[in-house]
């Protein structure tokens, strides 16, 4: 397999865990919590080195875990204090959590071979060098297994709890009702949104990972009114990032973390202005021409 | 100055402009409950600065500062414009925004980096800041641009006040009020911009929001909100400036971490407001109130047989180190104790029923643990008359009513 192959690959898993996600976080208005969480993974990995020294994935994913919770919790306990609104409290928890971590990691950084660069870039390019043997002898990228691990949890998780996720999603007071828990699956949803970026923290860094879970999300919303194809299109405007951004990459010489976002961002640009349904210009467009008279119907 | 080192006093200085400036500034965003749109704005900062330096070739800040600002005022406004399509939340918009400037600033970024300029160094400090880099021309620039949007502030005051707390009143008196919303939204960015430096843009929201917290932790009048938001911004920004150049480490994280310990304190110990305060009243509150069930009971004025629950034993010990209570039961002072407060609960009953009748020179809030000192002798005074010669004259409550022209229910 080459290296391109490799980092489309790794990259293409990242938008399919985060897409897998994404829809029912834009849906029930708590993207920005997901950004937090992305954020206040990293103080989880620096703990969980400066206590037991090892970066091996299972420690890792449960101290980010930790963190994650920990940062909703913070969140919900300073907004139930009623001294403030949820996006001030937001915005003191994940500054001060993400702090924690950059000092861990300019402090540390010797140790812990993660320096301040890659949590925010991602060092996607360097996927390709450090791969372990399944058996065979044949080589397989280490952030791949990972990532395809973490895939398979979050598609067993959306699969399982489909039902329950939709309807606490788009009627929570009905989800309460029948006890389905709206804010237990909330932070379960959030949790996982914690174990996937901190499996793809080191690929491809902090940034990308918020991208690849708001941005395809929204540009689905934008073209469909139903959530499995919000879904299957939000992985689908994933791949399209994953796969264009790293051509734009390769050809401009840049950064191909920043190149998949930003193609994820013209990808909602375009859905935005064009949507068949939803869109700016397909909306005046729709304004401007007179209607024709409706077909009989027979 | 104060005979710190020449760069210590650079830092200061810069400290204390970022932390006024994001303190006053930022108020309006978070009490509008938009202050992730800070966020958003200090993120999409970064490709401003990557173009401007692109553009210009050199990293003079009034040139960056200006790609930074064009920038942020670009994605703030976009913000807005996607939201207003109505199809997309705010919080999406943001998230939206936010991810899309700040990877192009990326891409921007390591641009820069591999046409290998040796002056890119300087623009990673966006990132996270670094008060430590700070020259005495940033300052004096930052400080002007703070100043005119400080000034900003001091003119439009009434305007922006009125526009923040109550927009249909707003535009109903004439007031100009997409304009001022806009003008909100620019003063926000104005201090983004100044901050994006010494903070950087992943942090920048932190100092837009602390200062804001805390003042309101402080204060209930927006009038004195502002200032003292400033004047925390200035405290945090310091602070956390001096122990991050002392020790080396990088400046944005060290003043979040100074900002969010000094929110922590204030939401938890603010007098009146805070979390522990607030607690702490209502249990002395309880207390007394469990105090007082014991001395009713024990005086027999409520005769319900005794409870022995571990609330009422604390009470009782209570009672017993205040002297009010020993083995065969209450103390003479207990006793005198037990009469005051049937007094007392007595007078709150005449208030109950007869409170409305009461001629009262001014509106006054009757606390039912001491009317007396409340409502005043002259009221307490009507109250007794009220409750007993009432009814010894036999005159009916309704014909009060009417003589005095005032409703009861």
């Amino acid at each position: 397999m080459s290296d391109d192959v490799v980092i489309v690959v790794v990259a293409g898993l990242v938008a399919t865990a985060c897409g897998l996600l994404g829809p029912f976080l834009v849906l029930r208005r708590i993207a920005l919590l997901s950004d937090a969480v992305s954020h206040a993974v990293l103080p989880g990995i620096v703990a969980v080195w400066l206590v037991w020294q090892t970066r091996a994935p299972l420690p890792v994913v449960v101290g980010a875990a930790a963190f994650a919770v920990l940062c909703v919790l913070g969140i919900d306990a300073l907004r139930a204090t009623g001294l403030m609104a949820s996006d001030a409290a937001i915005a003191l928890v994940f500054p001060a959590l993400f702090s924690l971590g950059v000092l861990g990691v300019t402090r540390y950084a010797d140790g812990i071979h993660l320096d301040l660069d890659s949590t925010i870039y991602g060092e996607i390019a360097f996927v390709p060098f450090d791969s372990v043997d399944l058996g065979g002898g044949v080589g397989v990228a280490r952030a791949a297994v990972t990532l395809a691990v973490v895939v398979l949890l979050n598609l067993a998780m959306v699969t399982l709890l489909w039902k329950e996720l939709k309807a606490t999603t788009f009627d929570p007071a009905f989800g309460a009702t029948v006890r389905l828990r709206p804010q237990l699956l909330s932070r379960l949803l959030l949790v996982a949104v914690a174990v996937t970026a901190v499996a793809a923290f080191e690929a491809v860094g902090a940034i990308l990972v918020v991208t690849m879970l708001i941005v395809p999300a929204a540009t689905a919303y934008l073209l469909t009114d139903r959530l499995v194809v919000m879904v299957a299109l939000a992985v689908g405007v994933g791949w399209v990032g994953a796969v264009a951004g790293h051509a734009l990459a390769v050809t401009y010489d840049s950064s191909i973390a920043g190149a998949m976002g930003l193609v994820c961002s013209a990808c909602f640009v375009v859905a935005l202005l064009l949507s068949p349904k939803h869109g700016l210009l397909t909306r005046r467009l729709r304004r401007t021409t007179p209607r024709e008279s409706p077909a009989p119907r027979p | 100055m104060f005979g710190l080192p020449y760069t210590d006093t650079v830092v200061v200085l810069g400290a204390l402009v970022l932390g006024v400036t994001s303190g006053v500034l930022g108020t309006f965003a978070v009490l509008r409950q938009r202050s992730l749109v800070g966020d958003a704005v200090a993120h999409s900062t970064l490709p401003g600065v990557c173009v401007a330096f692109l553009v210009a070739g050199v990293k003079d800040v009034p040139g960056l500062l200006v790609g930074a600002a064009a920038a942020g005022l670009v994605a703030a406004l976009l913000m807005v414009g996607i939201e207003r399509t109505g199809r997309i939340k705010p919080d999406t918009a943001i998230g939206v925004v936010l991810s899309g400037f700040f990877s192009l600033g990326v891409v921007l970024l390591t641009h820069i980096a591999s046409t290998a300029d040796a002056d890119q160094a300087g623009l990673e400090k966006y990132l996270f800041g670094q008060a430590a880099g700070l020259l005495e021309s940033d300052v004096v620039v930052m400080a002007v641009l703070g100043g005119l949007g400080l000034l900003v502030v001091g003119v439009l005051r009434r305007a922006l006040t009125t526009t923040l707390f109550d927009p249909s009143y707003a535009g109903s008196v004439g007031l100009p009020v997409r304009a001022l919303e806009v003008l909100m939204t620019g003063l926000l960015v104005v201090a983004v911009v100044i901050g994006v430096r010494v903070v950087g843009a992943i942090l920048m929201v932190a100092m837009l929001v602390v200062p804001t917290v805390v003042a309101r932790q402080l204060a209930d009048r927006f009038v004195l909100v502002l200032p003292l938001a400033g004047v925390v911004g200035a405290v945090v920004g310091i602070t956390g400036s001096l122990a991050a150049t002392r020790s080396e480490l990088p400046t944005g994280p060290v003043i979040v971490l100074v900002g969010f310990a000094l929110a922590l304190l204030a939401v938890l110990l603010a007098p009146g407001r805070g979390v522990l305060w607030r607690a702490a009243r209502l249990a002395a509150r309880r207390r007394r109130v469990l105090r007082d069930a014991v001395l009713a009971r024990e005086s027999g004025a409520a005769p319900d047989a005794p409870v022995r629950s571990l609330s009422d034993r604390l009470a009782r010990l209570s009672l017993r180190r205040a002297g009010l209570l020993d083995d065969t039961g209450l103390t003479p002072a207990g006793q005198r104790a037990a009469d005051e407060l049937a007094q007392r609960r007595a007078l709150w009953s005449a208030w109950l029923e007869h409170g409305a009748l009461v001629e009262l020179p001014d509106a006054r809030e009757p606390d039912p643990t001491d009317l007396r000192g409340s409502l005043g002798d002259d009221a307490v005074e009507q109250l007794r008359r009220l409750s007993t010669g009432g009814a010894v004259a036999g005159a009916s409550p309704s014909v009060l009513v009417v003589d005095r022209g005032r409703r009861v229910r």
